[in-house]
């Protein structure tokens, strides 16, 4: 067996355990990441540069996916190309993949968990274009998985490059009248514009209707108080605030981190709104001197180390500050001046200036 | 505290009047005037360190550092001097001049006020919504020294981007000074109509150190004036240099003096002009900064210190706060072909003493330079009469 094939396996059954309901011991988790991250370290030439500091192994800024192909597999290997949003290829960073089970089966049983943990299928509808439309775009390829995965059907409420309102309120009105309940998922972009464009347009979603919205501001125009959108979320659709949750994923990453309120909610037990990471990601605010772990509840860039990035490197230096809190984390933006990216970005460059 | 529009306004109308009581004075007393203000300031901003620390985001250390040799330039004979090659054109000064601060370099407001009162130009400043302190420590000084002199310079302070408390900021203006990004000076020119708009915008500067600097009898003055340029107002101005061009000698690579230079320069400085707190976007920035650097290049970290030894290409503009590109070069001609492209941004290039008389001509030479050269160790403490901008300080403060 290869070793790349070795890695797969232990990052598979750690995805595996967790689906499974068994708790995956974090030691575990942490030894996975350091042979992980050495042996990538000795494929991918940019990462080897990197100096071990304190007791992890080091993290590869986000940066460099802006200027180099990271990847520990020939180019001609490549099946998938996913690209941050940006004007200029300078400011878009490139993940690329040779194979994407393991980015499938990381966001699937993240999802399950998190977004869909009470409904093996619900009906959906998605405020960003479709896959087809962005075939290099990580946030359009996961919701066309889970149109696969969790949709009972779905609905692109997408056109010609823009937020279709018409079609997002015939939807929405559909699931009023049959009382199925509805996930709505997009860029917090979307919501925006959603809030924009529908006017005194109100809806009383069936009970079980869930919001997931993904994507900070970016440094845009427009930007809404997260607190403030999560209110006018709650009052246009007639959603509690408890199952409306954030996604935060990265073009860099192949995991994406929850917010807890919709299982938290679903279990009763409630706990502050925060980002859980699944078990096979460790999720860490680092001091930006040391790169080491901040104490406590200060204010630190987020470090993720995620198993699924098999193929690239697995320790990875964000630009976004955040803190703990309890067992998770919040994020508190991507810091002013460093480089916006991510995809919610893309979809306003579509949605144009409110 | 926001002032309102007709606040402003009624202040640039109280300046304004101020300025022909002003221009009553003689050169020699309005010289005397402000020197004695800046000693009296000297004075202040040593018992207020720590309050200018907190607001500045500087150590202690470096503010009082900053605060006396900015000080110091401003002595009645520099100030005399300077006002008579000003006064060479024979043109008038202008009626009034606003002015718009930036915050990264509290001390940037010494000679934008200072210049303009000496020619006798009133001048209306709206202060850096992050530091008030110290204009609003001069507009004191100036007071205290002289009624004529303090009625000609006021503060006003609103956050930026707000059109009308800017038009009301300009309107009673001859000349508007901005200083900060490119962002502002256009949103500022956008309101200043056919006024004279004496633009500081976005900068960098860059250090060249020839070879002879790296002779065992000058190294180790090269690297503690080079230390001493990058660690000055913790690297966040635009004198600071973010890249130094290295002619190192084969036997002697580029990286040895890089290590030299940490370990002797940089390490030390942390404690005798320690690095303020780092902003978490700063830090943020420079993590990113770092991290490519280890990639694409050789990394020396230091605890609050980085440098970087690297190809001149592709340029990396770091977040400052101490994290600097050491670029080894042939020679003078390949350092000005590596900076050709930001020429047009550069505004000041340090050089060695041996390499300065080289560089004076490059720079005359090449049109796209618009940069001032200086000598290593004074990249942060310009001389009261040093260009900005390509430009004369006085430049805009008489009519054409």
């Amino acid at each position: 067996m290869s070793e790349r094939a070795s890695f797969r396996g232990r990052i598979e059954a750690m995805i595996a355990d967790f689906e499974a309901g068994q708790t995956v011991d974090p030691a575990l988790r942490d030894a996975l990441i350091e042979d992980l991250a050495r042996w990538q370290a000795t494929r991918i030439p940019e990462y080897g540069r990197m100096q071990r500091r304190g007791p992890w192994p080091p993290a590869l800024p986000t940066d460099v996916f802006r200027f180099r192909r990271i990847a520990a597999h020939p180019e001609n290997q490549d099946i998938r190309v996913f690209r941050s949003s940006g004007t200029t290829s300078a400011e878009r960073s490139i993940h690329v993949y040779r194979d994407l089970s393991l980015y499938d089966s990381a966001a699937r049983a993240a999802a399950r968990h998190m977004l869909f943990p009470d409904v093996d299928r619900i009906r959906l509808v998605v405020l960003a274009p479709r896959e087809s439309e962005v075939p290099d775009s990580s946030l359009d390829y996961m919701l066309a998985r889970f149109a696969e995965w969790f949709g009972t059907e779905c609905t692109w409420a997408w056109d010609d490059g823009k937020l279709d309102l018409d079609t997002m309120t015939e939807e929405l009105r559909r699931a009023e009248e049959s009382g199925e309940p509805v996930a709505l998922l997009g860029t917090s972009f979307a919501f925006v514009h959603a809030e924009d464009g529908l006017g005194n347009r109100r809806f009383a979603l069936p009970p079980k209707s869930r919001m997931m919205q993904t994507g900070g501001y970016k440094g845009r125009s427009r930007e809404v108080e997260a607190g403030a959108l999560l209110d006018a979320i709650t009052d246009r659709y007639d959603v509690p605030p408890a199952f409306i949750i954030n996604e935060f994923g990265a073009t860099e990453l192949s995991s994406q981190l929850y917010e807890t309120t919709l299982r938290e909610e679903i279990e009763g037990t409630r706990g502050p709104r925060r980002l859980w990471a699944p078990s096979w990601v460790r999720a860490t605010p680092v001091d930006p001197d040391t790169l080491e772990p901040v104490r406590g509840d200060a204010v630190g860039i987020l470090r993720i180390d995620d198993c699924a990035n098999l193929d690239s490197v697995c320790c990875i230096q964000t630009a976004d500050l955040a803190r703990r809190l309890d067992d998770g984390i919040v994020v508190l933006g991507r810091a002013a001046g460093a480089t916006p990216r991510g995809c919610s970005l893309a979809v306003d460059e579509a949605l144009g200036p409110t | 505290m926001i002032d309102d529009p007709s606040a402003i306004r009624e202040r640039a109308a109280a300046v304004h009047e101020a300025g022909a009581t002003l221009r009553t004075a003689t050169i020699d007393q309005r010289a005397a005037w402000l020197a004695e203000s800046a000693d009296w300031l000297l004075r202040r901003a040593s018992s207020q360190s720590a309050a200018l620390a907190e607001t500045t985001g500087l150590s202690v250390l470096m503010v009082d550092w900053a605060a006396r040799t900015t000080l110091r330039t401003i002595d009645a004979q520099a100030l005399l001097t300077l006002a008579s090659q000003a006064r060479q054109s024979g043109r008038e000064p202008i009626a009034m001049l606003s002015v718009i601060l930036a915050g990264n370099v509290f001390t940037a407001s010494v000679r934008g006020i200072v210049v303009p009162l000496l020619l006798g130009v009133p001048v209306l400043v709206k202060s850096s919504s992050r530091e008030t302190l110290f204009p609003a420590m001069l507009r004191d000084a100036l007071h205290r020294t002289d009624p004529r002199l303090g009625a000609a310079m006021d503060l006003v302070a609103f956050p930026g981007g707000d059109p009308e408390r800017e038009a009301a900021l300009v309107q009673s203006a001859e000349a508007v000074a901005v200083y900060g990004s490119d962002e502002t000076v256009e949103s500022i020119k956008a309101r200043c109509g056919d006024r004279v708009l004496i633009a500081h915008g976005h900068g960098v500067s860059a250090a060249y150190c020839g070879s002879h600097a790296l002779s065992q009898a000058r190294i180790d003055r090269t690297i503690a004036a080079l230390s001493l340029d990058i660690c000055a107002y913790d690297q966040r101005g635009c004198l600071s240099p973010q890249v130094i061009y290295l002619e190192a000698p084969r036997d002697r690579p580029a990286l040895e003096f890089a290590e030299r230079l940490a370990a002797e320069g940089l390490e030390p400085l942390t404690e005798a002009l320690p690095r303020g707190p780092l902003p978490a976007a700063v830090g943020a920035a420079q993590a990113q900064w770092r991290g490519v650097a280890e990639v694409e290049g050789t990394l020396i970290r230091g605890d609050t210190f980085a440098i970087c030894v690297r190809d001149q290409e592709p340029i990396r503009w770091s977040p400052g706060y101490r994290n600097v590109s050491i670029v080894p070069t042939a020679g003078l001609g390949a350092a000005f072909d590596a900076m050709r492209p930001f020429a047009a941004n550069l505004k000041c290039l340090g050089t060695d003493g041996a390499s300065s008389a080289a560089v004076e001509k490059e720079l005359s030479r090449r049109d796209v330079f618009h940069a001032y050269a200086c000598k290593l160790g004074q990249m942060q403490a310009p001389p009261l009469d040093a260009p900005a901008d390509g430009m004369p300080i006085w430049y805009g403060l008489l009519r054409v």
